[in-house]
């Protein structure tokens, strides 16, 4: 259902993974990304998905959730592979006619294959275990240096918040004007691609008006509660380093120096 | 002399800006009204009588075209104490969906509280405390759009009185709830006023919640047509009637009698009253005359 | 025999059907509603009442049973289920959000242009529909967003009225306005139903409002209908009501009270007007007896 959305990919648990503060979980996601780059060859880049089968393991979700993070990549996937096998050049292992397939071309596709896969699955992780509010939040108070360069981040980081509360209601809304509007005989099925768009009007024109009804109002409840932008607020929620988060932070830096090791001292099989 | 009232609105008058040199049309028209602490004011109008209008003015959020209003002694024309007086009387509003900003519950009570900078363990005191006070603890990391209209309006009121203000304005509070969300509303305001003895000022065009308060002022046109008891405006109910309000059903009925001649009381306010007035009406055998 | 408009038979619709969140929102719904009711729709917020009138138009498909306007089943043939979208027209709560178009003409001529009817007979109609909902000819050239809240609803109401349906249901028309506003949309569709002769379903909240217009009553209750009937009989059921958390008008609670403690009132009073008729003849009565 489209009301998911605000849960975004949210599953709630206990897990130490769950528990972890978004911080941490942020900057480790963005590290575990950075390893599958410095991963050189299949050992490594292996090795590095080990991370992420361990957070799986500790996070308590269904495997399953693997699967249902990497569908929607998989045309891209498939489209990599392809043009890796076909376009790059090496030694071929395949020739018919102008088609020719090269060794270097197959582990170019399996190593990148190997690695978008991971990426997503991985830091899906994030988005898994996190509530939305606790990512903006994590992200928010990361950012904060970069109020110093005038980059909003206050604002943006309430942007994303209101957004998230408000994504609930105007769905909510839009479903209620569709029926309304169907009601009076509102025809939204059949007709060529021109008159599917102009049966969308009336259902859009309401929507706006709404949104910016809420707008309103919304503005006028935030100023009667003495919002006036970021400075000078505290948070009821603080978030703090806990044991917890620094095991992690050694566990990711362990296998950065595994990676590192493996591409230096490692066999020279399968590597570009 | 009398001290002066928490809130006063003196002598004031309200347009809003035209821009096509049209004549502004005047919302307020020479009001004025006080409000002392600790009262419990209804403020009853009809839609566009400008009694929201009205109610804008008690916290800075609109500022007189004509006159002043002094909240606590400091005039609400003055910028640089904005936030004392949006402090000092919280505003809830119709729409519960429309004033929840936050997605978890406590989040949205703390809200205020962060923008003041109130250091975060007061915050979660204050909080947990005003959330019990409007019946929510238990929901507190409930996302808004799991709770009734009745809890959301709660909640709302929750944040404002997180803030630990003196006075709250709510405008039109019930109006979108159905009668179970009415009640438990209706309920935290009164206990508002009378656990926690803060000013309140209600806004609405429900009579029977009017009936509940212990002063009624009465809107119209931009002008405060009558100011007194629920029982002293209610017996006037030809007045209402021409302002497009409306009575409790009791009250019509012994209002409708009175009016063929039979003496009851002038004004009947509560089911009881008028239970115990036809009752006696009718022993008494007809007194008609 | 009056003849049946509406007829529902075991209807069931369950939400979110084979999910953690299936709920069911509709348990077995066999009512009959005569051609010309005017019938009102009382029961709790999740009480079922807005699924229930969301079928009686074939915006929602049951889950199971058979739904009849008009001695047809609406989805015999769903390919024909518009049809029946305009012999049954429904008001949506707080109708004024769904306005869009540039004039109040164009926004009440949006239902009837659906219909695919001839320019002379939408114009024809939106001139009738104005009337109904009292708005004068020079409304119609305004934009719709420029109108007071109750004006607004006021046209939306009449895009419905506009398609001319033989049935109208109306979700709580009269939330959030000022007891003019509803005097004022209560005595439109009052009007309505008397000379269209059309079949009124009321939702509302207020007993009152039900008393005064309703002929029939149907109380909804956990996706059951649990109570249908003539009002003033359904109204005399108290103890049954008070039970299912609902509230009789506060005159007929006052009355109920009156015949407790042993006066002569009649069984059930659901108006102030029969309430003061109730007293004056017993008031009568009495002077003659004395006399």
């Amino acid at each position: 259902m489209l009301k998911d959305i605000t849960f975004g990919q949210y599953f709630p648990g206990d897990s130490v993974i769950h528990r972890l503060d978004p911080r941490i979980k942020l900057i480790l996601t963005v590290a575990y990304i950075a390893l599958l780059f410095v991963a050189d060859g299949m050992i490594p880049l292996l090795f590095s998905i080990l991370l992420a089968a361990l957070a799986y393991a500790l996070s308590k979700l269904s495997w399953k959730l693997v699967l249902r993070s990497i569908k929607p990549i998989m045309p891209i996937v498939i489209f990599t592979a392809v043009l890796n096998i076909f376009f790059i050049d090496g030694e071929p292992l395949f020739e018919w006619g102008f088609i020719k397939i090269t060794d270097r071309g197959v582990l170019t596709a399996a190593l990148m294959c190997v690695r978008i896969i991971s990426l997503i699955a991985g830091s899906s992780l994030l988005t898994y275990t996190t509530t939305p509010i606790a990512l903006t939040d994590g992200l928010e108070r990361l950012l904060k240096p970069l109020t110093k360069i005038k980059v909003p981040v206050h604002e943006l980081s309430m942007m994303m918040t209101i957004a998230l509360r408000f994504i609930p209601t105007l769905i909510d809304e839009t479903g209620k004007i569709i029926s309304a509007q169907k009601a009076r005989g509102a025809d939204m099925e059949s007709g060529n691609a021109i008159q599917k768009a102009k049966a969308l009007i009336p259902i859009l024109i309401p929507l706006f008006i709404s949104a910016f009804r809420r707008a309103d109002e919304l503005a006028l409840a935030m100023e009667c509660r003495c919002y006036r932008g970021g400075e000078g607020r505290t948070r009821l929620r603080q978030l703090k380093m806990a044991g917890r988060d620094w095991v992690a932070v050694l566990v990711v830096a362990a296998f950065f120096a595994g990676v590192i090791l493996l591409n230096i001292y490692g066999p020279g099989v399968m590597r570009l | 002399m009398a001290k002066e009232k928490f809130i006063e609105a003196k002598k004031i008058s309200f347009s809003y800006p035209s821009y096509d040199g049209e004549i502004p049309e005047l919302v307020l028209d020479d009001i004025s009204i006080g409000i002392n602490e600790g009262e419990l004011l209804a403020v009853l109008g009809h839609n566009g009588s400008g009694k929201s209008t009205l109610a804008k003015h008690f916290n800075a959020i609109l500022i007189p075209t004509e006159g002043k209003v002094s909240v606590d002694g400091i005039d609400s024309a003055d910028e640089s104490r904005l936030y004392e007086i949006r402090q000092e009387v919280g505003m809830v509003f119709q729409n519960p969906d429309n004033q929840i900003v936050a997605t978890i519950v406590e989040e949205d009570v703390a809200f205020a509280l962060e923008n003041l900078g109130v250091p975060p363990e007061e915050i979660r005191r204050r909080v947990d405390d005003a959330l019990k006070k409007v019946g929510m603890y238990e929901y507190r990391m409930h996302a808004p759009d799991q709770l009734s209209g009745g809890q959301k309006q709660r909640v709302a009121i929750a944040g404002i009185i997180a803030m630990r203000p003196r006075c709250v304005v709510l405008d039109e509070p019930t109006a979108m709830l159905d009668p179970k969300g009415r009640r438990e509303v209706m309920s935290t305001i009164k206990q508002l006023n009378s656990e926690l003895g803060i000013t309140v000022v209600l806004i609405t065009h429900y009579m029977d919640e009017a009936a509940m308060c212990k002063r009624v002022a009465v809107v119209d046109d931009g002008r405060v047509l009558m100011d007194g008891t629920p029982r002293e405006v209610f017996s006037r109910v030809d007045e209402l009637k021409a302002h497009g309000l409306d009575v409790p059903q009791v009250t019509e009925l012994c209002w409708e009698l009175r009016k063929e001649g039979y003496d009851l009381p002038s004004c009947v306010l509560t089911e009881d009253e008028c239970a115990a007035a036809i009752e006696k009406l009718l022993k008494g055998g007809a007194q008609n005359g | 025999m009056a003849e049946t408009m509406i007829k529902t038979e075991e209807l069931r619709y369950v939400y979110s059907k084979d999910t953690p969140y299936e709920h069911v929102a509709l348990d077995d719904v066999s009512i009959e509603i005569e051609k010309g009711a005017f019938v009102g729709l009382i029961g709790h917020t999740g009480s079922g009442k807005s699924t229930l009138i969301q079928h009686l138009n074939g915006l929602l498909k049951p889950t199971a049973g058979k739904i009849y306007v008009g001695g047809e089943d609406i989805w015999a043939d769903p390919k024909d289920i518009r049809r029946f979208r305009f012999k049954v027209g429904l008001v949506f709560q707080y109708p004024e959000h769904q306005l869009f178009e540039e004039t109040v003409r164009k926004d009440i001529a949006f239902g009837p242009k659906n219909m695919g009817l001839s320019e002379e007979e939408i114009e024809k109609r939106v001139l009738d529909a104005a009337r109904f909902t009292g708005l004068t000819e020079d409304y119609l050239e305004k934009s719709p967003f420029e109108l007071s809240g109750g004006e607004k609803r006021r046209v939306a109401i009449a895009g419905v009225l506009a398609m001319e349906p033989e049935v109208l249901i109306l979700d709580e028309p009269t939330a959030g306005l000022d007891p003019k506003g509803r005097e004022h949309i209560l005595s439109e569709i009052k009007a309505y139903h008397e000379r269209r002769g059309a079949t009124i379903i009321l939702v509302s909240h207020s007993m009152e409002d039900v008393a005064r217009f309703a002929s029939h009553v149907l109380i909804m209750d956990h996706g059951k209908a649990a109570m249908y009937g003539k009002t003033r009989e359904v109204f005399s059921r108290v103890d049954e009501l008070v039970e299912l958390g609902l509230e009789v008008p506060q005159i007929s609670r006052v009355f109920a009270r009156l015949r407790a403690n042993g006066a002569a009132v009649p069984e059930s009073v659901l108006t102030v007007s029969e309430a003061k008729d109730a007293v004056l003849a017993l008031l009568g009565k009495g002077g003659e007896a004395d006399a």
